[in-house]
């Protein structure tokens, strides 16, 4: 591959990358930081950001002030994970349907489901509630996931259709000649083709479903043993004072094993988000 | 095995006519070309013959049996992708063995027939590999390979050969008119590649604005062309037109005169025309000598070795093509005088219809 960029443009580029990633990084590194420090020192005033102290202290002590942690860790990626399972069960069908079958109202249809996520969850916290009541829902691990999947739905059709779409239609031309059922060629031909974009979607999902559970936890759940990690970390919130240094650890724990699972993938997430992005 | 019978096929995508009665008898193990410009409904033509698209009324029989509402493998027919539609994330042997996983054969006979067609296409080394590391002469063959390892009766091409450079195109037709031979079986191509057409069909069908203008041996069309645009679609390079008046018809054939005032008596059957009838003469480059008759300016000289050929331009700013012999000693802006042999010229009325020839060859069968 030829250099394309002079020297000038090359700092400015990493430059442009160092400032954005500073921005995104920064309050991570930020938590760290108060992780490691004793809670005295963290209320200082005037704040410091460097401290004499630092210790892994909190993240031991983190498990004896809410025994319950671990589990809360483990609620919070099982309730994602489900979602993300189901979302993806309705979304890869309609999403095919959308991007290869011919049906009446379907751009209508596509948009009325679109519009549904203009309007904030908390908007329909109410009538949701209404509804885990009458289906018996409440204060289960259902009243979580059902919204988290109904919300996700709309966009993760939006998404994966576009990757769906850029799959030649000759190809499934050729399997349909050859007696392949729009199945079977969903099944060998469209998903694997479709693989990194299947990642990008199920990605998106899994963050969303991950950061949306706390409301529907808050409003739809009082099980204490059913809580996602976000509404765990309450718990540090103490009568006389937060517990801030065991509240980070907490929640760098907590996101650890779901930025392992991104390291992993990052790979198929590189090739999609640029996959027909220059033609081959 | 197969013959192909259309029924007067239509088809409309919306207000929008791409065929228009379309009916064609092509027999057992026959090679069809469909050609015509851009937009003429070759390929609607050939899906509906597929089952990818459904016509809009008319039948399709193959082997005597209606198999207009048949899926495609019902019809024993196998389709080769223009864009070869080879899947990516399959070896060379999954991809030729598709059509069979699809119908769930034994692993031994999958085996055995991939390996059979892969040596008919000389792929065997390649079958591990992936259709991103073949060429695109190897793909192709691949795509090939996926339609024949189920004993298609039919074949259908779609400008197979139009991603390739004119080498391998040319390596490939030959290759496509042996495997015919040697799989003794009936094959409809689509190109626009008029050497496609005339090297490898038994028979063409020149389709225009969804109408069949004439179905004929490479042949026929040349020494008779049924209509004007099929003559001036067959032969390169393109057949000259010529307007001429009639001036007069009888037992020799019509006699023209060109707008110089040349006259000249053309051995063709008159049928409807009159003395002052306006007519087309059209006269092939080949069939154009040096000599007394048609006056032209010469603009370009392309010499190709064994043959020259003049473009210029007539008095009247009619551009006409002569091919010559190689070495003709004629210069670029010189004039240059065109004749031919009355036997040789072509006839169309105003309809551009052709008046049949008398003195052409005989019809090759
Ligand atoms: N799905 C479709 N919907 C509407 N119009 C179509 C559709 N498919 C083809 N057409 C129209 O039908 C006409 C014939 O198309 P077709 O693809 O058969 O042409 P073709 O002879 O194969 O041309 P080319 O040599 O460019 O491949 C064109 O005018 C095209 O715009
Ligand atoms: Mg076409």
């Amino acid at each position: 591959m030829m250099d394309r960029y002079t020297l000038l443009q090359k700092i400015g580029i990493y430059f442009g990358i160092a400032v954005f990633l500073t921005f995104i990084l920064l309050p991570f590194f930020e938590m760290f930081m108060t992780s490691l420090k004793p809670l005295n020192h963290i209320l200082r005033a005037p704040y410091q950001f460097w401290s004499d102290d630092f210790s892994f202290d909190a993240y031991t002590r983190m498990w004896e002030r809410v025994p319950l942690l671990g589990r809360y860790i483990w609620n919070s990626i099982f309730i994602a994970t489900t979602v993300t399972i189901i979302a993806m069960i309705v979304i890869v069908p309609a999403a095919y349907a959308y991007a290869r079958l011919d049906f009446p109202f379907k751009t209508q249809s596509l948009g009325l489901f679109l519009s549904v996520n203009m309007f904030a969850g908390a908007v329909l916290l109410i009538p949701l509630y209404k509804l885990m009541r009458t289906l018996g829902l409440l204060n289960t691990y259902w009243a979580m996931i059902i919204p988290g999947v109904a919300f996700l739905i709309p966009t993760g059709i939006w998404l994966l259709r576009g990757y769906l779409e850029k799959i030649p239609k000759e190809m499934e031309e050729a399997a349909y000649m050859d007696g392949a059922s729009r199945l079977y060629t969903l099944r060998r031909v469209i998903l694997p083709l479709a693989g990194p974009g299947l990642v990008v979607v199920a990605t998106t999902v899994f963050i969303t479903a991950y950061a949306q559970q706390y409301l529907f936890a808050v409003t739809f759940n009082s099980n204490g043993n059913l809580h996602p990690l976000p509404v765990g970390l309450l718990q540090f919130i103490g009568y006389q004072n937060v517990e801030w240094n065991m509240m980070m650890a907490a929640a760098l724990t907590g996101i650890t094993p779901v930025l392992l699972v991104f390291l992993f993938l990052q790979r198929y997430l590189v090739a999609g988000l640029t996959a027909g992005a220059v033609k081959e | 095995m197969a013959t192909l019978d259309l029924t007067s096929i239509t088809k409309d995508f919306g207000a929008h006519k791409v065929l228009s009665g379309i009916d064609l008898a092509i027999r057992d193990r026959e090679f069809v070309v469909f050609v015509g410009p851009s937009g003429c409904g070759k390929s609607t033509l050939l899906r509906i013959i597929a089952g990818l698209e459904a016509a809009t009324s008319g039948r399709i029989l193959i082997d005597g049996q209606d198999v207009s509402d048949a899926a495609p493998v019902d019809r024993g027919i196998s389709m080769v992708f223009q864009s070869y539609a080879l899947y990516p994330h399959l070896s060379i042997f999954e991809n030729i063995a598709f059509p069979l996983r699809v119908a769930r054969l034994p692993e031994a006979e999958v085996k055995a027939k991939v390996a059979r067609a892969a040596e008919i296409l000389q792929l065997t080394e390649k079958l591990s590999l992936k259709p991103g590391q073949l060429s695109g002469g190897q793909r192709q063959r691949v795509a090939i390979g996926r339609s024949i390892v189920r004993n298609p009766k039919v074949f259908l091409f779609d400008e197979p050969l139009s991603n390739l450079d004119a080498a391998l195109r040319g390596e490939m037709r030959v290759e496509l008119s042996a495997l015919q031979r040697d799989l003794d079986a009936t094959m409809v191509y689509v190109t626009h590649d008029q050497v496609e057409a005339m090297t490898m069909a038994h028979r063409i069908v020149v389709l225009n604005k969804g109408r069949i203008e004439q179905f004929g041996t490479p042949m026929e069309l040349y020494h008779h062309p049924a209509t004007r645009f099929v003559a001036t679609f067959i032969g390169q390079p393109n057949m000259n037109l010529i307007p001429a008046t009639v001036t007069g018809t009888g037992a020799e054939g019509v006699t023209v005169a060109f707008h110089g005032g040349a006259q000249m008596t053309l051995p063709v059957d008159p049928g409807t025309t009159r003395a002052g009838d306006r007519v087309e003469v059209g006269l092939r480059p080949e069939n154009l000598t040096l000599g007394q008759g048609l006056a032209m300016r010469l603009r370009v000289l392309e010499r190709l070795g064994g043959t020259a050929i003049a473009y210029g331009m007539m008095g009247d700013g009619l551009k006409l093509c002569a091919a010559l012999p190689g070495d003709t000693a004629v210069h670029e802006g010189e004039e240059v005088g065109l004749t031919f042999a009355p036997a040789d010229a072509h006839v169309f009325d105003a309809q551009g219809r052709v008046l049949r020839r008398r003195q052409a060859p005989a019809l090759a069968a």
